[in-house]
């Protein structure tokens, strides 16, 4: 009995060292990616939020406290940016995860070259990059020879003489940034739905189907729940890719016309590259921060599983 | 042993990104100590987009300066400005910038730069084809930037265009081509009602935009700034009735705005035969929108009394303050070879395809029908209003006020007004 007691004492001791060993390693393993973070994201993070609470500009550092934040919210070209920057959002978010859930759904199940095909297709825009993508939309909208007011022409749509600018109407513009950001978001949804979906285990489904579920059933009560992480990630990392986006703004439209797509994202570059007042910049970039994060916080509060 | 040797390994990684900062660090702060001192020079394309021309000139500065290395980085203008900006607020600008007043004097004012008074010698100024040249270089107390060349902005029509249009009668096709507003009505009517777009009026972004602000200022004799530069007056009754007449003449379909593009797009339609002209035409845009295809005539801005106020483009160098006295004077040393040596000035000017400030470097484009042309524009140089505290963010208030009359959603006076009181307050 007194040798059980003192074996396991020393059993304890030795797995106290042991994982004390194996904890020393696992960070020594993270610290090169640790101190990248931290000076790269963490520290400047940090400095954006506090140089916020400062009259920051190329020739002036002085501390005003909440000065930049009640500016903000007085001034009505960032109202009028954020409540864009919600538009793209709530307007790109469901309609990626709807569409990447319904392609993916058709296609995941047919023979891999098929799956590989539309795969690669949908998921070019992403690899493409933003400049060539931008290239070829801007084309697609020119005026004079964009291919969309030929089309429009030719299905007798709009007047032969009229040369519509798609990019430069305030009530259309910001729907077509939409359209871009839709093509270039929907390429890592559909390839994480694919393999979320062929890893669903076929027995149950079979077994709801012979049950005499339907197929819409089978998906709800079956499929749905078992791909909910990856709805979950989806939704998350889309909402902060719709809430930061800039490119294609700063490329196509430059906030306009009339600010109608002028983003929070896109204002903050301006106030911080035009106009040099970085603290207001930076500040827009505190506000954006917290709206991201109570975003995400109740997605994954509504959208939480067990897993 | 594994373990040790990867606990060893991982540490040596980490230790590497740290010493290899620390390395950095150590050569920058080393310099000095050593004879011979490095100086950056980032440079828009202004000479051209591969750097040929740039790498020329240091090769013979250094020959001729055994003491000094020139590291040459090319920028452009798309990102260029931003990664300016970044550099100067992380502490690592360049040590000489070749650039545009615009910018420059923004730098100098905001403590960024060294000042180059001592540059300007009497020497300069008695050689300076014009003093307004030299004004620009300076923001009122200050010399910020050292001058190059310059080059102005004017318009170039499609001539076989405006000729199937009737609109050709209203060209002044004699001595420097001024004409007059009344006339730029009626050959952009002409024009409309031949089908042909007379011009855009792109206002899609700030790109390109001393073109709409010379077209817009030109027609009734306004001016963007008053003579002291110290206030934004494009909200004159003779801005207003301006623009008034662009939206009128955009209303009856004899001109389009662009509000969706910026000059570069405006270009492409000009050498592709979409618009009938061009209002952001200069020696680099004839360079680079050349077309074989019809006969580009070039003209000046029009003008209520035929005589117009041009804006223009000033090249020059400045000095970055980075605290190291020794890279100062190797940077003015720089500097002072490109623009001033007599054999590589007048070669780097001519690289520009710009008119040198130097009067004693005489005629770079001698038997160039379209050169002497344009040197006759020069006479026609406005006020050089770019200098002014918040140029930058009239230049966004500008654009944005030619979308909102365009678009309708203001009036003229009320977005005129608005843009002056935004860019005044940036003062």
């Amino acid at each position: 009995m007194e040798n059980e007691k003192a074996l396991k004492k020393n059993k304890m001791g030795m797995s106290h060292a042991i994982q004390r060993q194996q904890n020393i390693v696992s960070y020594i393993f993270l610290l090169p990616f640790a101190l990248f973070f931290i000076g790269f994201v963490l520290i400047p993070m940090g400095m954006g939020i506090v140089t916020s609470f400062f009259n920051y500009k190329m020739n002036a550092f002085e501390f005003n406290g909440l000065t930049n934040y009640i500016r903000l919210f007085k001034d009505p070209v960032f109202l009028k940016s954020l409540r864009n920057t919600f538009v793209i959002v709530i307007t790109s978010v469901p309609l990626v995860a709807i569409f990447s859930l319904w392609v993916a759904s058709v296609i995941f199940d047919k023979n891999s070259t098929f799956t590989s095909v539309f795969r690669g297709v949908f998921y070019l825009p992403v690899v493409m990059g933003t400049v060539p993508v931008v290239v070829v939309w801007k084309w697609i909208f020119n005026a004079y020879f964009g291919i969309l007011n030929y089309l429009f022409k030719a299905l007798n749509l709009m007047p032969q003489n009229l040369r519509f600018e798609w990019l430069g109407n305030k009530n259309t513009a910001i729907w077509c940034i939409l359209a871009i950001l839709f093509t270039t978001s929907i390429g890592q949804p559909i390839v994480l739905y694919i393999a979320a979906l062929g890893n669903v285990d076929k027995s149950i489904t079979e077994a709801a189907e012979v049950d005499g579920a339907s197929k819409l059933r089978t998906f709800w009560m079956v499929k749905w729940p078992s791909i909910m992480p990856t709805t979950l990630y989806i939704i998350v990392i889309t909402t902060i890719n719709s809430f930061q986006c800039f490119a294609l703004i700063q490329l196509l439209t430059s906030g306009g016309p009339s600010y109608s797509t002028s983003t929070v994202m896109y204002y903050l570059y301006e106030q911080a590259f035009t106009y040099y007042d970085y603290g207001y910049a930076n500040s827009m970039g505190v506000i954006l921060a917290i709206v991201i994060a109570v975003f995400s916080a109740l997605q994954f509060r509504v959208m939480k599983t067990d897993n | 042993m594994k373990k040790f040797i990867a606990i060893l390994l991982v540490a040596l990684l980490a230790l590497t990104t740290v010493f290899a900062q620390g390395a950095k660090e150590t050569a920058t702060t080393a310099a000095p100590a050593t004879a011979k001192t490095e100086i950056t020079w980032w440079s828009f394309p202004t000479f051209g987009l591969d750097g040929a021309t740039e790498a020329e000139l240091i090769k013979a500065f250094e020959a001729a300066n055994p003491n000094i290395t020139v590291k040459l980085e090319m920028i452009d203008f798309t990102s260029g400005p931003n990664k300016l900006t970044a550099a100067i607020e992380g502490g690592a600008a360049p040590d000489v910038l070749f650039d545009a007043p615009g910018r420059i004097i923004e730098y100098g004012r905001n403590g960024k730069l060294v000042a180059l008074d001592g540059m300007f010698t009497s020497e300069l100024k008695a050689d300076a084809t014009s003093a307004a040249l030299l004004n620009a270089c300076s923001d009122g107390t200050t010399y910020w930037m050292y001058p190059q060349s310059s080059s102005p902005f004017c318009m170039s029509i499609n001539k076989e265009m405006w000729e199937k249009a009737g609109a050709w009668q209203y060209v002044n096709t004699e001595g420097a081509r001024t004409w007059t507003t009344e006339n730029f009505a009626k050959a952009m009517e002409a024009l409309g009602k031949a089908g042909y777009v007379g011009l855009n009026v792109y206002c899609g972004g700030q790109g390109g935009d001393q073109g709409t602000r010379a077209l817009v200022s030109n027609l009734y004799s306004a001016t963007i700034a008053n003579a002291d530069y110290t206030k934004y007056t494009m909200d004159s009754p003779e801005g207003i009735k301006g623009l008034k007449l662009l939206l009128d003449l955009y209303k009856k379909g004899a001109i389009d705005a662009g509000m969706g593009i910026v000059a570069g797009d405006e270009l492409q339609l000009y050498q592709q035969e979409m618009i009938a002209s061009s209002i952001c035409w200069g020696t680099s845009n004839a360079k680079n929108y050349k077309s074989d295809a019809y006969t580009q005539f070039v003209i000046p801005f029009p003008s209520e009394d035929g005589k117009p106020a041009l804006e223009y483009l000033v090249n020059g160098f400045c000095v970055f303050n980075n605290k190291n006295d020794a890279k100062a004077e190797a940077a003015k040393k720089l500097i002072a070879f490109i623009c001033d040596d007599p054999t590589y000035g007048p070669k780097a000017v001519k690289a520009t395809g710009a008119f040198p400030i130097r009067a004693s470097f005489g005629n770079l484009y001698e038997g160039d029908a379209q050169y002497e042309l344009l040197a006759e524009f020069t006479k026609y140089y406005g006020g050089y209003y770019n200098t002014m505290k918040g140029f930058a963010a009239m230049r966004t208030q500008w654009w944005n006020m030619l979308q909102f009359i365009f678009s309708g959603d203001k009036s003229v006076e009320t977005a005129v007004a608005d843009y002056a009181k935004a860019s005044n307050a940036n003062l």
